[in-house]
């Protein structure tokens, strides 16, 4: 698992592109094969990560409440789910996987490892 | 309903402490004596016993008595007067097998059973002579009394010293009236043991009513629980629904085992194996529902039976022990469905673990917050509590996410005929549950 903190800072000082939070949510996503917004302090979050983990796959997670910038986010996923709560949210190869309920139903219906493995998350 | 003689004893001393006549005291005594033993006369269904009634008519027998002055007058007075002491009670008592009107009947038979009384309270009053002066003839008469009452023993004694003791054969007409008035004891008999019966069955009924109602009162279902303060009105709804669920579940099972067995073509069972599917996925929507209202209902699995309750998994089944159940019930598969199942208990076994660590960090969070009791991102630790425990109603919904795509994927995977039959044993499996939890529950044990 990684935490990018780097990439956070790298946008902090050029507030100008700082706009379109979605923008940067797809921009993010498309950087790592899984990558995962949550929050430290959500359950549900821990569960996800613990699945992918326990899959073998070593997500991309960004924590919003460790984040200056969160909150936008934080709206951002809210808007784009549809939900009332933005995490946990999954992107595999740069495309919307959704919440935790669409994971799973994914994983059951078994094509979750098909894409996490044409995502080049997996190998076996 | 049986008036034991204390009773009677019991009345007749109120009644004459009522009205103090004391010299009353002997003539309701003999009337009591004399209708004691004619226990078919007194023990009628029908309306319950009054015993302010009873006491009542023997004051007014006594006050009656009283102003008799012959003995013959008294005796002959009194079988009417018998009748008139229990206003109330229909005098059904004797119906004759020609069932002629009943008014009729009854002032027949009325009498002749009057008759039978008085006769055997003369006996009892001239208790000797008739036996001793006229050995021969009261044995006949007693053996043939004792023929015709065969079968019980209050016929005995009422026919055994039997009226007219000076004759030695009985007219046709004294054998009709007996023969009647036996038939009238054994229907009599009869009637009351079906009352009898009646009466013990809705016993344990009631029984059962006032089991019911404090269970029902318990979950605060009646308004008399105080506004709904400590009980949850969401699970008692959602127990009832659930009641009805599991009587559509069995009549789903059925359908399942009789399409099966008449060897239904597969859209026939297309439909039946959807209406499965389609009867589960009911059930996950009336959980999340409820679990709004009360989430700690569904999830310690309050709505199930104990057997059940003590193997759950995040309020229901665990999918991946479901699947390992029906992969050694179902019939061969193809390798492709072996593969597939596999897969599916894989997936499911991974998912479930994730949740229950999850789970397991709510837990640890919420311990945290209630053991530290301080503010924590500005939020009071019981906001901050509530705010957590909200959260098991999101692992509820997941868990049931997980037990309904399983069930969905089962369908994916399987024939529809194999598929038809995984869900009577699926269905089958849980009734059994259910039922050895009722029957351990209800087994004797000592203590």
């Amino acid at each position: 698992m990684q935490y990018q903190t780097e990439s956070w800072s790298s946008f902090l000082p050029t507030r100008s592109v700082d706009g379109d939070p979605l923008g940067r949510i797809e921009k993010l996503a498309s950087e790592n094969a899984v990558v995962v917004f949550s929050k430290s302090t959500c359950c549900m979050c821990h569960a996800i990560k613990r699945l992918f983990c326990g899959m073998g796959v070593n997500p991309t997670v960004y924590e919003l409440d460790e984040d200056p910038r969160g909150k936008d986010l934080e709206r951002a996923l809210m808007r784009l789910l549809g939900s009332s709560s933005a995490v946990p949210v999954v992107f595999v190869g740069g495309k919307l996987v959704g919440a935790m309920d669409r994971v799973m139903a994914s994983h059951i219906n078994g094509t979750l490892v098909p894409l996490l493995k044409e995502a080049g998350a997996l190998w076996l | 309903m049986r008036i034991s003689f204390e009773d009677w004893q019991t009345v007749y001393c109120m009644a004459s402490h009522r009205v103090g006549e004391t010299s009353n005291h002997h003539n309701p005594y003999s009337v009591l004596q004399g209708i004691n033993p004619t226990t078919n006369f007194i023990n009628e269904e029908g309306s319950p016993f009054d015993f302010g009634e009873l006491e009542e008519a023997i004051v007014l027998q006594g006050v009656k008595i009283n102003n008799d002055e012959a003995k013959a007058s008294f005796l002959t007075a009194r079988p009417a007067a018998t009748l008139e002491m229990f206003p109330s009670w229909p005098l059904r008592f004797h119906q004759t097998p020609r069932g002629s009107s009943k008014s009729g009947g009854e002032s027949t038979d009325s009498g002749s059973a009057v008759n039978t009384l008085s006769s055997k309270a003369e006996a009892h009053l001239e208790p000797e002579s008739p036996m001793a002066s006229d050995g021969h003839g009261a044995s006949l008469s007693q053996n043939q009394a004792t023929q015709q009452a065969a079968k019980a023993t209050a016929e005995k004694r009422k026919f055994g010293a039997t009226g007219s003791t000076s004759d030695k054969v009985l007219d046709a007409k004294t054998l009709r009236r007996l023969a009647q008035n036996r038939e009238a004891a054994r229907k009599s008999r009869l009637r009351k043991k079906a009352y009898v019966q009646q009466l013990e069955s809705s016993r344990i009924k009631l029984a059962q009513l006032e089991q019911d109602l404090q269970r029902a009162r318990a979950q605060g279902l009646l308004l008399g629980g105080g506004g709904g303060a400590s009980v949850s009105s969401g699970a008692t709804i959602f127990d009832m629904e659930y009641g009805r669920w599991l009587d559509d579940d069995h009549r789903h099972v059925s359908e399942l085992r009789a399409a099966l067995q008449a060897h239904l073509p597969d859209g026939d069972l297309r439909v039946i194996v959807d209406g499965y599917v389609a009867h589960y996925d009911e059930i996950f929507r009336l959980k999340e529902v409820a679990a709004k209202s009360d989430v700690f209902h569904l999830i310690t699995g309050m709505w199930t039976t104990p057997a059940e309750r003590c193997f759950l998994w995040i309020g229901g089944f665990r999918p991946s022990e479901l699947i390992k159940m029906l992969s050694t019930q179902i019939e061969p598969l193809t390798e492709q469905q072996i593969v597939g199942i596999c897969g599916l208990q894989q997936s499911s076994q991974q998912a479930e673990e994730a949740l229950s660590q999850g789970l397991e960090q709510l837990q640890q969070s919420l311990v945290d917050t209630i053991a530290g009791g301080s503010f924590n991102d500005g939020m009071h630790p019981m906001a901050l509590a509530f705010a957590k425990l909200s959260n098991l109603e999101g692992f509820l919904r997941q868990a049931d996410n997980l037990r309904q795509q399983t069930l969905h994927q089962l369908c994916r995977i399987l024939t529809v005929r194999q598929a038809a039959r995984c869900f009577l044993v699926i269905g089958e499996y849980y009734a059994r549950l259910r039922a050895l939890s009722s029957f351990w529950v209800s087994r004797p044990h000592r203590g």
